[in-house]
């Protein structure tokens, strides 16, 4: 069964869907990935990509010649929509692979890229984006993993950082210095790097939340072949812009569809059980304050999403915007989660078996959308010197 | 409810106080340095313990304790020095509840009870254990048995807990009794869950009422001032990372954006201290309005400092994210103290209802007393 068979009606896709859901999203997932092992939770995360590939919902927003559905942005919004309304697992492992990877090869890519690489995440390929740099964060374009060219390949020498799931990965969307006397942004080159290439090592990091779910890359002498250069060789800042610029998609929308959910599961279990902070009027007016801003903020998560799909949109800043006000609420959101949860908020424990079960460990996490991705206070400069037109000095 | 706090010792002056902080200081920045205590952090060490003994021998346990029972009569002004220092290291170990047990057993314990405990507590011989929270006791007193589950503030090896059961405060010898250590975010903090089962009681204070305000003065004034010191200290860190952190070529303090954050949290952190000294100062002079000063102190000083711990985090970018810098060790820390001894909104309408009394009663709470 495809559950592409019922695009032509969208209520019909939106059934299809959630009828699938309900038959194959085991109940107890949550509760069971809270106990599992880091070797547990990538084979739940592979296994779940292999059920979403069999039904066609892989990889369904991708052209249909590199074996996606051309689904619309509407569908995938239905899709986004009613997997958060499941509580269904989100594709972690995957984000790169899905987002990230078709967002820089669909525009940059060469045609035997393309065929290589888009039908290969079906399949369960793990992609990491090896973009910082001990030195080189927010100032990315400062960065200085060597590439030199050696015949028709190139050699690799510096070390990346904060690559997430590149512990898992078969390839690395990697940004290199080929060229160290050009200005800052002309000397870059972009590469797809194997990651079981010799001279590549992966140390995970620990965060602060107790897991481990990014790492830091050694490269010693790694030989990538020249055909796996995306781009023109020194113009990899300009492809970078694509991949930076495909985050502002369906990730974002899924998450605050999910944070609706979750949070309305929290108050109906508040109500149901007659949680003591409902009878604290002051934490209650401070929750209906959240309602009012998180519906805000899904109404502007819909905008950036049909603001992508014209001319212009790498212009706007409002995913800037967007990013600033969600990733602040999330974490004002987690924070009072924390404090009405007093003491027994404080024990230790690694993953939510609830929605909001374990509020510090939500708490913590949300740290990784205020700096991820290009950290707020440069999400700030965006907004005043691109949006509002205020002097850079 | 209002009581007013009796200091049982004489007052030191500022001169030794000042050198209390420094000698506390020197101990702690040698031996509880961020090596150390990410050791800790990761069960490397007994930092803990190290610490522990040397505070009983150095006379810490002992600060606030009168001489006639082996202490150094300091008072809450030296306590909370000490909580002070603690909170700039985010030292392990069981000091706010085993202080501010013994603080609570000076004011209002019976002699019997001050000559049995506080000597082994100023010596360190032995630590103490209160209730995490204040406002919900799990204990009940049936005949002169106690029974019940509560979760504790203080080490799972403590040897006394002082806590409420139904309406009377008791002191439990918690040799036998079943507990068992609750392992929190804040891996500096000891918590522990007990279960006592008709246990007798080894002392009951005379006056409940006043065990509970002094218990809950005590506890709010150490709080603030560990609060108050992790704040300061994480701040002056994550200003110190950020005057060698170099980004668009030069150090991200040189970003305007960021030299305001670091201001605004240099202004907080000067209002904390000032709650903080204020509180002390009431309580010290003995004002009917100390308990008030204290529960807000506890309050505000505790909200300051998740504000401040998690701009810090903000603040270092990336590496704030991870388990090996320090951020989030007095983040958790912070964490914690803002939901010990009740929720802040509880701590607030206390202090609204003393603010209350006090008007009520033709006085003002808003002496300053300088
Ligand atoms: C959970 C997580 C996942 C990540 N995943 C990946 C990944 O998969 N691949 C990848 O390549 N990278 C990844 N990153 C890295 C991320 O993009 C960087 O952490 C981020 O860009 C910030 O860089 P930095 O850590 O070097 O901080 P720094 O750039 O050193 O910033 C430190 C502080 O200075 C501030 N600052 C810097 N410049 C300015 C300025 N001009 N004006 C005002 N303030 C400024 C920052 O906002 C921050 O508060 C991840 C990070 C996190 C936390």
């Amino acid at each position: 069964m495809s559950i592409l068979d019922a695009q032509h009606d969208l209520s019909a896709f939106r059934q299809a869907i959630r009828d699938w859901l309900a038959e194959v999203v085991p109940p107890d997932w949550k509760a069971r990935m809270a106990r599992a092992s880091n070797e547990e939770y990538i084979a739940f995360q592979r296994w779940w990509m292999a059920e979403r590939s069999k039904v066609g919902l892989a990889i369904p927003h991708w052209p249909k010649e590199y074996g996606g559905a051309g689904l619309s942005q509407r569908h995938l919004i239905a899709v986004a929509d009613e997997m958060a309304r499941a509580d269904a697992p989100q594709n972690r492992l995957f984000t790169i692979s899905l987002i990230h990877m078709p967002g820089t090869l669909l525009p940059h890519g060469t045609e035997a890229q393309k065929r290589r690489y888009l039908s290969g995440v079906a399949n369960g390929e793990v992609w990491c984006q090896g973009f910082s740099e001990p030195n080189s964060g927010s100032d990315l374009a400062s960065l200085r993993c060597r590439a030199v060219r050696d015949g028709d390949h190139y050699v690799i020498n510096g070390q990346k950082i904060w690559s997430s799931n590149s512990m898992y990965a078969d390839h690395c969307l990697l940004l290199t210095r080929t060229d160290p006397n050009a200005q800052k942004h002309r000397g870059i080159t972009y590469f797809i790097m194997d990651m079981r290439s010799p001279g590549v090592e992966v140390r995970p990091i620990r965060q602060a939340n107790g897991r481990a779910e990014f790492g830091e890359l050694f490269l010693t002498d790694v030989r990538i072949p020249a055909e796996n250069m995306i781009g023109a060789e020194n113009d990899g800042w300009r492809v970078a812009q694509a991949t930076l610029a495909s985050e502002r998609g369906v990730i974002s929308f899924e998450g605050g569809e999910r944070q609706r959910y979750e949070i309305e599961a929290f108050y109906r279990n508040s109500l149901k059980v007659g949680a003591a902070w409902l009878k604290d009027a002051q934490l209650h007016r401070e929750f209906v304050s959240f309602l009012a801003e998180m519906q805000a903020a899904r109404r502007l998560l819909r905008r950036v999403l049909e603001e992508s799909e014209t001319q212009g949109a790498s212009a706007s800043v409002l995913p800037s915007i967007v990013k600033l006000s969600s990733t602040v609420l999330r974490q004002r959101i987690c924070s009072f989660m924390v404090r009405i949860s007093g003491m027994d908020g404080q024990a230790f424990a690694l993953l939510a078996e609830e929605p909001f079960g374990s509020p510090m460990f939500d708490f913590l996490s949300a740290f990784s959308g205020t700096i991820a991705g290009g950290t707020n206070e440069i999400q700030r400069n965006i907004v005043a010197e691109r949006g509002l037109g205020m002097p850079r000095v | 409810m209002v009581t007013s706090a009796i200091e049982t010792t004489s007052t030191p002056d500022q001169a030794t106080l000042d050198a209390l902080r420094e000698s506390v200081a020197n101990v702690l920045t040698e031996q509880c340095d961020s090596t150390e205590l990410h050791a800790f952090v990761d069960g490397k060490n007994a930092l803990d313990k190290i610490l522990w003994a040397q505070a009983g021998q150095l006379g810490w346990l002992g600060l606030g304790i009168p001489e006639q029972f082996g202490g150094l009569g300091m008072c809450s002004q030296g306590l909370v020095i000490l909580h002070g220092e603690l909170g700039r290291q985010s030292a392990p170990g069981p000091y706010i509840a085993t202080l501010s047990a013994a603080q609570t057993i000076v004011e209002t314990g019976d002699e019997a009870m001050r000559a049995t405990w506080l000597p082994r507590l100023a010596s360190g011989e032995v630590s103490a254990a209160v209730p995490a929270t204040l406002d919900v006791s799990g204990l009940t007193r049936s005949g002169a048995g106690v029974s019940g589950a509560m979760r504790c503030l203080g080490a799972a090896d403590a040897a006394l807990l002082l806590a409420p059961a139904d309406d009377a405060w008791v002191v439990v010898d918690l040799d036998g009794a079943e507990v068992a250590a609750a392992s929190m975010w804040d891996r500096t903090r000891d918590v522990f869950d007990v279960r006592l089962e008709d246990a007798t009681p080894v002392g009951v204070l005379p006056d409940s009422a006043a065990t509970r305000a002094a218990l809950t003065r005590t506890l709010a004034l150490a709080v603030a001032a560990d609060s108050a010191g992790g704040a300061r200290s994480i701040t002056e860190r994550t200003i110190a990372y950020m005057k060698t952190r170099e980004q668009f070529g030069r150090p991200i303090a040189g970003f305007q954006a960021l030299k305001h954050r670091a201001a605004d949290l240099a202004t907080k952190l000067a209002v904390a201290d000032e709650m903080v000294r204020h509180a002390v100062q009431r309580t010290v002079t003995g004002e009917p309005d100390a308990d008030l000063w204290a529960s807000l102190a506890k309050s505000e000083v505790t909200e300051a400092c998740v504000f401040i711990t998690t701009d810090c985090v903000q603040l270092h970018g990336g590496v704030g994210f991870t388990w090996d810098f320090d951020p989030h060790i007095f983040l958790k820390r912070a964490r914690l103290n803002e939901v010990l001894i009740m929720a802040n909104t509880a701590l607030r309408d206390q202090a609204a209802a003393a603010l209350a009394a006090i008007t009520a009663s033709g006085r003002s709470a808003l002496e300053l007393g300088l």
